[in-house]
């Protein structure tokens, strides 16, 4: 070789593709009980998300003139859709989720240099843009199969996705409201928190609504990466701290108007976002203290957006929040290095 | 009505004073823009910018009366830096005559010079060491590379090198990106 | 307490071993290190060809002592330093056995960047024939830091870690200033085990030479750090240390813990501050090879041509320890180590975190060489964007952030670089170890250090390049500025001179040269008047230098009494204070011969004014003037009473009157302080007078006419004093020759007298005589040469 080589010449043999499996591999459980509880919606808009990131990632990688073959399979994309895929309702229409996975991997990635250059959460910026766009169809989630009696098979979701109806079934049996949004209707109607939430009790599976067990898989999957070493321990521990401390205080103020902190960690899109959303190292803090800092901040902005925000789940809006800081959070948060004062 | 323009004409006012009496308490002496500009250019003092060295191009760029892309051995950078400071548009550098970064210095070729002493009153930083019929040698560590020698050797005795690299000053090159790889 | 807990969870999670140790981060890499350690040490390869590096990896070269063709034996020193060694760090080279110089040329090195530098070339013969305590060594105990500086200067021993600094300059002169010494046996990187096998074979050399050393900067504390992989060297090392103030300290096995900073704050819990040495704070860290080195040189005499060498890697059958000889060539240790396959890739020199690929194969050993490692290259994996997952920043032992520092260095904003602390790197490889991205961290980190100090270089040479400039202009300027002045100066003079001329007729006198400035305003007036004068008679057809004289005088009796008596008037006023001035000058020079000067300016100042008020008296103006009294003043020269109304028989017979004096003056031989004053007096007078004699009045007309100061004064008595010495070697030259001319005359009548010629003594007469005839000669010429000047 002409050019020298620096040492070290030897490697503990991590790289990219191994960190984003291991991901992936970590989001199973939850995909199993999402199934399982939810039906196989989720299956469909997975293989739909797919095929859309294939066509974009290849159209980008060819337009920035950039080799296509590491960057096609380094998976980082998938962990976006896997993302984007858990937040929409699971029969929500096939255009959603490819526009959504489009726009995500488009502007949230692509327009900003591709990976490790994207300064917002690609999957919170496909969710918002959803959110904000398409309201009523982000909004209408499938019932579990505890409150709707039928679980929806493949072929019966596939058919619901593509073409808006399912033979045989009205969309009204099928399709309510999350929990969240349930509290939220009802403060509105003046409905007491604690009655909407002794009626949501009702329909329990083992102790926990369904969504409930969806978030139990997403922490099951997220402890195992912490072990892994995947992720920080500051994401989560930082994130569920601040949202139950916060949560704590309010509902010890006033337990008819906010809601108790088990029901805050367990509902909604929480412990995908303390796991696997916030935890994206591109677009959080790289320093130690820097990480608690921001994901304390998401979880602050998570409670204030959900209490009195306009949206009944403010993860996306939160992060992307969070995300604008970051550089002066890694600014005022630097180590003390060896041999220096401070 | 009447009470929004007396209100508007009353901090007009305020501000104006204000920003006069800041504009005589806080005046500030001489041209501090033309030391800054200073300080950025090479000083090389070759005088390629048309101006005899390099501060009275920094005097005639802080009176905004020249371009700000003549400097040709600061190159890029340094036409940005002054296009920061003076907040002048950055232009294009007419040459980029110095892609080469490699440092060059000059040699006197002992065997040709006749002792003319023609380049030591041309050297900008006296960097020429010799005396009339006597030999002249370039002092290496205080040549700036500036060229002003060169054309003035009547026997052109004088060549510009680059410096030898030793194991005391050689650099580690940058590692290869991955886009340089792919090209 | 909380150690073994931790233990436990890192069976299940292996990057809590990172809270076993007290530095920030560390890697835990496969050791390999099985693979030599269990190998006997060999016995040492004498190989076919030696070659010796005459520049060490600090300081600069040392000269060569031997040339090519000589035989060598072993231990004799082959390059020196000649230079003060607290000045300029140059290591000595020693052979390593005995045999024949081949050459003396330059070699490749093992160094990154492959460039040749020179090398002494030896061939062993094999027989090793060695020269016994070549540095002469007493069996004395060392007891001061110098002593031991000394020894180990001149046994050429630098520190064998790696680093390779000059242990006689990291050593201080001042006892007592290192209160603890710690000894480094860590050795923390893969592969190697040179360090391992030394501390099993030769603890108690390692310990002694702690010893000494300690004895010698007079350290009270000894603490030698074994990483925990090293159970046999532990028990080795125990054992030798019983009974002694060493202290063996087992440590984790952590990447990396055998960096200096590092175990300092592992051992002592002292964390070293940035861009501080350890001697500074009193503690010294040196090698375990290092220390052996010491003990050897110390006690036997024997400089440092030898160290232990690992050969190890995954391309060798039979990787082995071996003390090898400074100077073997890696392939010959790589072929004593059976290579798997064919040797077609670089070899490594050290360990694979810190080693250098060497561009060839056949480079030599060095004093900091501890392992050859061969590892078949595997295929790189490509680099890939930074997904700033943080894991350089958990991985590096000086805390410093390995991420922002990558995005400023691919930015080439090297001075955020810098303020990120780049400079605090050790270049342990941590942060490229664990990067998922497999991006080559420290490849930029190096290569942003090597720009930084270019940057900082260049800076300097701007800054310096810029003084130089400015003093050069400021030069310039000066001497535009002086020579203006000169220049200046010049024209008023002669301005003044041509001025000079028409004035001295009656309206003005022979004096005009001797006046100060003051007199300026008035010769300019008199110069204008003259101007207009001579505009007004430009139809005057007289012609020669009698015309403006004459146009003067005509044109003075043109022009109206008032005016005359005013220009009369002004005249007066500026010889008086002329001669104020003289008169103060003369107070105020101590100079005896100045002194006198004025008074004789002062007398011939009078003599003019009296002359002139004659002719002033002998017009029609029968204006009063303060002549009438400078004409009552004395005169001393009876040449006085010959006044004469042209100005050129004055001169004339001022003229005759020097020349009588001169004369006298020459008789005289003795030249004392009135002579010189008075024939200066009497020159000047006639150089006044006959303007053709050029330079000497007019330099002296310069200086008193330019400025009225005391340094012109000064001048003008300098110039006046080396035209009087000038005068006295002339009259010295003419006396000598009368007194010859006397003696010849005198020697003549007595020989005539006396008819007799003593032979030698007229022989060695005529020899005195003619060379006093040669002295003579030479004196007359140089004499001709003076007054040609």
């Amino acid at each position: 070789m002409s050019q020298p080589t620096s040492s070290p010449f030897a490697h503990n043999n991590q790289s990219v593709r191994k960190v984003m499996m291991q991901v992936q591999i970590a989001a199973l459980p939850a995909l199993l009980t999402h199934i399982y509880l939810f039906g196989f919606g989720i299956v469909v808009q997975w293989l739909l998300a797919i095929a859309t990131m294939l066509v974009v990632e290849y159209i980008m990688l060819k337009l920035r003139g950039r080799p296509i073959m590491p960057f096609m399979t380094d998976m980082s994309a998938l962990i976006t859709i896997t993302g984007l895929v858990f937040c929409i309702p699971p029969e929500a229409p096939w255009w959603i989720i490819v526009s959504g996975s489009a726009f995500a991997l488009v502007f949230g990635k692509h327009l900003y240099g591709g990976l490790g250059y994207n300064p917002f959460n690609p999957a919170m910026l496909g969710y918002a843009f959803l959110l904000i766009s398409f309201p009523v169809q982000m909004t209408t989630w499938t019932l579990p199969v505890d409150l709707s009696g039928h679980t929806l098979n493949f072929i019966e979701s596939a058919h619901y996705i593509f073409t808006g109806q399912i033979p045989g079934y009205s969309l009204d049996a099928l399709t309510g409201a999350t929990p969240l949004n349930e509290v939220r209707n009802g403060l509105s109607q003046g409905l007491n928190v604690t009655e909407t939430i002794t009626e949501q009790t009702k329909n329990q599976l083992f102790g926990l609504t369904s969504w409930g067990w969806v978030n139990v898989a997403f922490m099951i999957g997220g402890l195992w990466m912490i072990y892994s070493r995947v992720i920080s321990w500051q994401f989560p521990i930082g994130f569920l701290g601040a949202l139950a401390l916060i949560s704590f205080i309010f509902h010890q103020y006033d337990p008819s108007v906010y809601p108790p902190t088990s029901f805050m960690l367990f509902t909604g899109g929480t412990m995908l976002a303390a796991f696997f959303i916030i935890t994206d190292p591109v677009t959080a803090s790289t320093t130690p203290k820097g990480k608690l800092i921001y994901a304390c901040g998401i979880g602050v902005l998570v409670y204030v957006i959900r209490q009195w925000g306009a949206f009944p789940d403010g993860i996306a809006f939160a992060i992307i929040l969070m995300n604008i800081a970051v550089p002066l959070i890694d600014q005022y948060t630097q180590p003390r290095v060896f041999g220096h004062q401070r | 009505m009447i009470e929004a323009i007396l209100i508007f004409l009353g901090l007009a006012i305020l501000f104006g004073l204000l920003l006069g009496y800041a504009s005589i308490r806080f005046k500030v002496e001489g041209n501090p823009m033309s030391e800054q500009i200073d300080k950025i250019l090479p000083q090389t003092q070759c005088g390629q910018c048309g101006f005899p060295g390099c501060k009275p191009y920094a005097d005639a760029l802080a009176e905004d009366k020249t371009e700000v892309n003549l400097c040709i051995p600061g190159g890029n950078e340094v036409m940005i830096q002054i296009s920061e400071i003076t907040g002048l548009e950055p232009k294009q550098m007419d040459e980029t005559a110095t892609e080469t970064k490699t440092k060059e210095t000059a040699y006197i070729n002992e065997d040709l010079c006749i002792g003319c002493v023609l380049c030591i009153k041309e050297c900008p930083v006296d960097a020429i060491l010799g005396a009339t019929k006597l030999m002249h040698t370039v002092i290496q560590q205080e040549c700036t590379g500036c060229e002003k020698c060169v054309p003035v050797c009547p026997v052109d005795c004088i060549e510009m090198l680059p410096q030898h690299v030793t194991p005391k000053n050689w650099k580690w090159p940058e590692p290869v990106t991955i886009k340089e790889a792919s090209k | 307490m909380l150690r073994p807990f931790i233990e436990q969870i890192a069976k299940i999670y292996p990057t809590a071993k990172r809270y076993l140790h007290v530095f920030h981060g560390g890697v835990f890499p496969k050791y390999n290190k099985e693979l030599s350690a269990n190998q006997p040490v060999r016995t040492q390869i004498i190989p076919n060809k030696l070659i010796l590096p005459l520049q060490q990896q600090v300081g600069l070269a040392a000269e060569v002592l031997v040339n090519v063709g000589d035989y060598v034996k072993k231990n004799q020193l082959l390059a020196k330093s000649s230079k003060d060694p607290k000045k300029a760090l140059i290591v000595p080279m020693h052979a390593p056995t005995s045999g024949v110089i081949e050459s003396i040329e330059p070699a490749i090195l093992a160094h990154p960047s492959g460039l040749l530098d020179m090398a002494i070339t030896l061939k062993p013969d094999g027989k090793n024939i060695t020269i016994e305590n070549v540095l002469n060594v007493s069996k004395q105990p060392i007891e001061t830091p110098d002593q031991l500086k000394d020894i180990l200067f001149h046994a050429g021993i630098i520190g064998m870690g790696g680093a390779g600094f000059p242990t006689y300059a990291k050593i201080p002169s001042r006892p007592g200033q290192i209160h603890t010494l710690l000894i480094n046996g860590a050795e923390c990187e893969p592969f190697i085990t040179c360090d391992d096998l030394l501390m099993q074979t030769q603890a108690d050399e390692i310990v002694q030479g702690a010893l000494i050393t300690a004895k010698a900067l007079g350290s009270s504390k000894i603490i030698c750090g074994i990483e925990s992989n090293k159970p046999t060297a532990i028990k080795a090392m125990t054992q030798a240390a019983i009974g002694t103030i060493v202290e063996i300290k087992t440590v984790e096995s952590v990447y990396p813990m055998g960096g200096q900073k590092q175990l300092t704050l592992e051992l002592t819990g002292i964390e070293m501050p940035h861009k501080t040495h350890a001697v500074d704070i009193g503690l010294l860290m040196m090698n375990v090879a290092t220390f052996t080195a010491i003990y050897r040189a110390v006690m036997f005499g024997e400089p440092l041509t030898a160290r232990m060498v690992t050969v190890s890697g995954l391309g060798f059958n039979k990787p082995f320890n071996s003390v090898a000889m400074i100077g073997t060539p890696f392939s010959e240790l790589a072929e004593a180590a059976e290579p798997k396959s064919k040797l077609d890739y670089p070899l490594v020199m050290g360990g694979p975190m810190m080693g250098v690929k060497v561009k060839d194969n056949g480079v030599p050993i060095t004093k900091t060489t501890n392992c050859v490692l061969a590892n078949p290259p595997e295929p790189v994996d490509m680099q890939m964007p930074c997904i700033r997952c943080g894991e350089c920043m958990d991985a590096c032992p000086v805390n410093l952030l390995p991420q922002q520092m990558y995005f400023h260095a691919q930015a080439h904003e090297f001075d955020k670089v810098e303020k990120l602390n780049v400079f605090d790197c050790i270049e342990c490889g941590c942060c490229s170890f664990v990067c998922p991205s497999h991006i080559p961290l420290v490849q930029y980190y190096r290569h942003s250090k090597s720009e930084l100090k270019e940057i900082h270089a260049e800076q300097k040479a701007v800054d310096l390049a810029k003084e130089r400039h400015e003093f050069r202009t400021a030069r310039i300027e000066r001497e535009k500025a002086e020579r203006e002045a000169r220049l200046k100066a010049k024209k008023e003079a002669v301005k003044k001179q041509s001025a000079a001329k028409p004035a001295d007729n009656p309206a003005n006198n022979a004096d005009t040269p001797k006046k100060k400035p003051a007199s300026s305003a008035a010769a300019a007036a008199a110069r204008a008047a003259a101007a207009r004068r001579a505009a007004k008679t430009n139809q005057d057809s007289a012609t020669g230098s009698t015309q403006t004289p004459e146009t003067s005088a005509s044109s003075e009796e043109k022009m109206p009494s008032a005016r005359l008596k005013a220009i009369e008037a002004a005249k007066q006023a500026t010889q008086q204070s002329a001669q104020q001035d003289l008169e103060q000058g003369s107070e105020k020079t101590t100079d005896p011969k100045v002194a006198a000067r004025n008074a004789a300016m002062l007398a011939a100042k009078k003599r003019a004014a009296a002359k002139k008020a004659e002719k002033v008296a002998e017009t029609e103006s029968d204006t009063s003037t303060p002549v009438d009294a400078v004409n009552a003043l004395d005169t001393e020269k009876p040449d006085q009473t010959t006044i004469k109304k042209d100005p050129k028989q004055a001169a004339k017979a001022a003229a005759m009157a020097a020349a009588k004096k001169r004369a006298q003056a020459k008789i005289e031989k003795k030249a004392n302080a009135e002579k010189p004053s008075e024939s200066v007096n009497t020159t000047n007078k006639t150089e006044d007078a006959s303007p053709s004699q050029p330079e000497p009045s007019q330099m002296v007309d310069l200086t008193q006419q330019t400025t009225e100061t005391d340094a012109s004064r000064k001048e003008a008595a300098r110039k006046a004093a080396k035209l009087a010495a000038k005068e006295a070697t002339k009259k010295r030259a003419d006396a000598a020759r009368v007194t010859k001319q006397q003696a010849e005359a005198e020697r003549a009548e007595t020989i005539e007298r006396t008819g007799q010629v003593d032979p030698v003594t007229d022989k060695r007469n005529k020899a005195v005589e003619a060379a006093r005839q040669r002295a003579a000669l030479r004196k007359t010429q140089k004499n001709q040469t003076n007054s040609d000047e």
